[in-house]
C-alpha cells in the first residue's frame, strides 16, 4: 500500500512539474553568442529570409541570428506580447498595428541608427504620420514597400491595341472595349474580404484626402463627406468582373487571371508571386488607376510593406543594428526585390520587377500616398464593411455605418488626439 | 486504513485539481479582470468599468453574432439528431455489412474539420454550381457561401455532415442497451413499427438523446474551425459565429477587453443552456 501511494504521490509530481517545466521553455542554450530573434510577418518572403539567417550565421561569430516567419505573424505576436514575450526585431507593415505598438511604447527609438540615412525620406514621412498622435523618435526602418494599382495582361493589350487609361473616363471606356471582344475586363476575389480593399485604396488616393483618418480623428470632416465619390465609382466597376466576385477568393482570382480569363486584376504588386506560380509565362504589367479625370491627380498607392523594428525589450541594441545593416545591404536587398517584386525603401540603385514598368515614373519623381486602410482599426474590419456594401449597392447606409462604426472602434483614439490638441 | 485511502484519493485528486486551476480557473479570472479594461492585448490600459459590457448590448456585430450562432446551433442540432438516430437505427438492425457502414459512416468523425472544411469549400465553390449549370436549377447556379443569406446552410451541412458519426455511434450504444424482451413482450400488446419506437425504444434512450442533445448545442455553439475554413465569417459578416468574433477581433485585432466581456457573457450563457438542458431532460428518463 505504502509504496503504491509512494509511486501515485511521485506521478502526480512529475506530472506538476512537467506542466510547470513548459513555462520555462524557450530560453536560449547558453554558448556566449548574443541572441537575436526577428519575427516577420510575410510567410511568402520566408525562403528568402532562411537564406539571410544562414548567410549571416556564417558571417559573424559573436552573434546568433533566428529569423522566423509564421502564418498569421500578426496574431503569434500579439499573443507573445500578451504573455509579455518579446523578440528582438519585429518585421511589420507600416498599418495600423504599427501605430498601436508605438502608443503602447513596446518599440524602441532608433532614430541614432546610422542605416536611416540611406532611406527615401518619404517613406520615412508615411512612417511618422502612422504616429496616433506625434511623437518624438523614429521606431521603424522602412525596407521595403509595395504599390497597388491594375495589374494587366501586356501581351493581351498589345495584341487588341488598347491603351492604358490615365482618367476615370477613360478606364471606363477601355472597359467598354474589353467588353465588347468578349473579354472579361476585370477578375474580383471578393471571398476573401480584404481583397476588396485594393481598387479601394487605389481609387482612394486620388479622390479623397491622405489623412482622412486624421482628420475624422480631429473632428473636422466625416467620411461621409469624403468617400461619396469613391464608392460610387466603385460600385461602377462592379459590372466590368465576374457574374458573382463574392463566389471567388483571392488564389481563385489570381489563378483565374494568370490563365488569361481576365484582362485585368486590381490588386498589389505583391499578387505577381501567386500569379506567376500558376503561368509562368505570363507577361504582366501594372498602371496606376485613375480615379479622377484630372490627368495630374494621379499619385501612386505605396506604403510601407515591411519594415523592422527593435523592441523595448531588446537587451543589445547594437548587435540588432548589425543585423539592420546586413539586411539592408545592397545586394540582399536586391534579392528580396528580385524574390518579391517589391519596391525597396532604400535610396540607391536597384533593378526592379518588369512588372512594375508601368508605376516606375510614380516611384522615380517620389509621387507616391500611402494605403487609406492602413489608418482603418483591423477589428472595425472596414473590409467586410466594403463586401457588405458591394452585395448590398447602397452608398448612403455605407457611408452611414462607416461613420458611426468609426466613432464607435476608435473612441479611446479619438479622445487621445483630441486631448492632444487641446494641450499642444 | 479507511483514513489512508481518503488520503490517496485525496494525492490523486489535488495536482489534478492543481492543473485544472492553473490552466482553466486562473485563465478565466484573468479573462473577467481584462474585461473591465481596454486592453489591447499588449502594452499600456486603462480600466473602463463597465463600458464594455454596456457596448456589448449595443453592438450590431455582436447581437447578429448571436443570433446566427444560436440559429446554427438549433437548427444543426435537430438535423443531426434526427438524421443520426434514423442512421442508427438502420445500422442497429440486421443488414449485410453492418460493421462495414457502421466504419464508413463514422468516417467524417476521424477527419480534421479545417480538411473537410476546404473540401466542401471547393464543393460549394465549383462543383455545386457547375452541377446547377448542368441541370438547369437556376437557385444553385451561384455559391451558396457567397449569398449573405444562404452562407449559413453551407456552415450547417458542414457541421452535420461531420457531427453525424459522433451521435450514430452514442444513439448505436444506447440501442444496444433496450433489451430484446422488452420488444417481444411490446410486440404482444401491439406494440410494432412507429409505436414501437415512441413508447419503448424512445423512452429507454433518453439519457443518451439528451448526452446528445448538450453535446450537439455546446458544440455548434462554439463552432469555429468550419467558419475559418468556408466563410472566415464573410459574406458581409453574415457567418460570424460568436467564438470567431472573440477570436478575431480580440487576438488579431486590438479588441482584447471588450472580446473577453464577449466571452464572458458567453460562457454565461452556455453555463444557462447545459444546465436548462440537463434539467429537462433528466426528469423526463425512464428507468426499466
Amino acid at each position: 500500500m505504502k509504496g503504491k501511494k509512494a509511486k501515485c504521490a511521485g506521478l502526480a509530481l512529475c506530472c506538476t512539474a512537467a506542466a510547470f517545466s513548459l513555462a520555462g521553455c524557450g530560453s536560449n542554450a547558453d554558448d556566449g553568442k548574443i541572441q537575436i530573434e526577428i519575427v516577420q510577418y510575410k510567410p511568402e518572403a520566408a525562403n528568402y529570409f532562411e537564406t539571410v539567417e544562414e548567410a549571416f550565421n556564417a558571417t559573424h561569430d559573436n552573434i546568433h541570428l533566428t529569423i522566423s516567419s509564421p502564418n498569421d505573424a500578426m496574431t503569434i505576436l500579439k499573443t507573445r506580447f500578451i504573455r509579455e514575450d518579446y523578440p528582438d526585431i519585429i518585421g511589420i507593415g507600416g498599418d495600423i498595428n504599427y501605430s498601436y505598438f508605438v502608443d503602447a511604447e513596446i518599440l524602441t527609438d532608433i532614430s541614432d541608427y546610422e542605416g536611416l540615412k540611406n532611406i527615401n525620406s518619404g517613406y520615412l514621412d508615411i512612417a511618422e504620420s502612422l504616429e496616433l498622435v506625434p511623437t518624438d523618435g523614429t521606431y521603424i526602418v522602412p525596407y521595403v514597400a509595395n504599390a497597388a494599382g491594375v495589374l494587366y495582361n501586356r501581351d493581351m493589350f498589345a495584341e487588341h491595341n488598347w491603351e492604358i487609361p490615365e482618367t476615370w473616363d477613360e478606364m471606363l471606356q477601355l472597359c467598354e472595349a474589353i467588353k465588347a471582344e468578349g473579354i472579361l475586363p476585370f477578375y474580383f476575389g471578393f471571398k476573401d474580404t480584404w481583397t476588396c480593399l485594393a481598387p479601394w485604396n487605389a481609387m482612394a488616393v486620388e479622390l479623397a484626402p491622405a489623412d482622412t483618418a486624421k482628420q475624422v480623428n480631429r473632428g473636422e470632416t466625416t467620411f461621409t463627406d469624403q468617400y461619396r465619390e469613391l464608392a460610387e465609382k466603385y460600385m461602377q466597376l462592379l459590372p466590368y468582373g465576374p457574374d458573382d466576385p463574392f463566389a471567388y477568393g483571392y488564389n481563385d482570382a489570381c489563378t483565374a487571371f494568370a490563365r488569361g480569363e481576365s484582362a485585368m486584376y486590381p490588386i498589389g504588386s505583391y499578387a505577381t508571386p501567386q500569379i506567376l506560380s500558376v503561368n509562368p509565362d505570363l507577361n504582366i504589367d501594372s498602371f496606376v488607376m485613375p480615379a479622377s479625370n484630372v490627368k495630374e491627380d494621379r499619385t501612386l498607392n505605396s506604403g510601407i510593406d515591411l519594415g523592422f523594428c527593435i523592441m523595448d525589450g531588446c537587451e543589445n541594441k547594437e548587435a540588432a543594428y548589425e543585423v539592420l545593416d546586413f539586411l539592408l545591404a545592397d545586394e540582399n536587398l536586391q534579392k528580396y526585390i528580385d524574390d518579391q517584386n517589391a519596391v525597396p525603401c532604400k535610396n540607391g540603385e536597384f533593378k526592379l520587377a518588369s512588372m512594375l514598368d508601368g508605376m516606375l515614373s510614380f516611384i522615380e519623381e517620389g509621387n507616391m500616398t500611402d494605403y487609406q486602410d492602413h489608418y482603418y482599426p483591423s477589428e472595425m474590419s472596414v473590409d467586410a464593411l466594403l463586401q457588405t456594401f458591394l452585395i448590398e449597392k447602397d452608398v448612403d447606409n455605407f457611408l452611414e455605418i462607416f461613420d458611426t462604426n468609426w466613432q464607435r472602434y476608435n473612441r479611446d483614439i479619438i479622445r487621445m488626439v483630441q486631448d492632444y490638441e487641446q494641450s499642444h | 486504513m479507511k483514513n489512508d485511502r481518503k488520503r490517496t484519493f485525496l494525492l490523486i485528486t489535488i495536482p489534478i485539481l492543481a492543473l485544472f486551476v492553473c490552466f482553466n480557473t486562473i485563465p478565466l479570472i484573468r479573462g473577467v479582470v481584462y474585461s473591465f479594461t481596454n486592453f489591447r492585448g499588449f502594452g499600456k490600459y486603462d480600466w473602463v468599468g463597465f463600458r464594455n459590457y454596456m457596448d456589448l448590448f449595443t453592438d450590431a456585430r455582436v447581437g447578429k453574432s448571436y443570433w446566427f450562432t444560436i440559429k446554427l446551433a438549433v437548427v444543426t442540432t435537430i438535423v443531426v439528431n434526427v438524421l443520426s438516430l434514423i442512421l442508427a437505427l438502420g445500422l442497429n438492425s440486421k443488414i449485410r455489412a453492418k460493421g462495414f457502414f457502421r466504419g464508413a459512416y463514422f468516417l467524417p468523425n476521424i477527419l480534421g474539420s479545417l480538411v473537410v472544411g476546404y473540401i466542401f469549400n471547393y464543393f460549394f465553390t465549383y462543383i455545386i454550381p457547375a452541377l446547377a449549370d448542368m441541370t438547369g436549377i437556376k437557385s444553385l447556379s451561384t455559391s451558396i457561401l457567397s449569398s449573405p443569406s444562404k452562407a449559413w446552410i453551407g456552415v450547417m451541412i458542414v457541421c452535420a455532415w461531420q457531427a453525424i458519426a459522433m451521435n450514430t455511434i452514442i444513439y448505436i450504444s444506447g440501442l444496444q442497451t433496450v433489451p430484446e424482451d422488452v420488444y417481444e413482450a411490446g410486440g404482444l400488446d401491439g406494440a410494432t413499427g412507429w409505436k414501437q419506437f415512441k413508447h419503448l425504444t424512445f423512452p429507454l434512450i433518453i439519457p443518451f438523446f439528451s448526452i446528445n442533445m448538450v453535446l450537439s448545442v455546446k458544440n455548434f455553439l462554439m463552432v469555429f474551425d468550419q467558419i475559418v475554413a468556408l466563410t472566415k465569417g464573410g459574406p458581409s459578416q453574415s457567418t460570424e459565429s460568436i467564438s470567431y468574433l472573440i477570436y478575431n477581433n480580440g487576438v488579431s485585432g486590438g479588441q482584447f477587453g471588450f472580446q473577453s466581456a464577449n466571452a464572458v457573457v458567453f460562457f454565461i450563457v452556455i453555463v444557462i443552456i447545459s444546465v436548462a438542458q440537463m434539467k429537462f431532460s433528466s426528469s423526463k428518463e425512464e428507468q426499466l
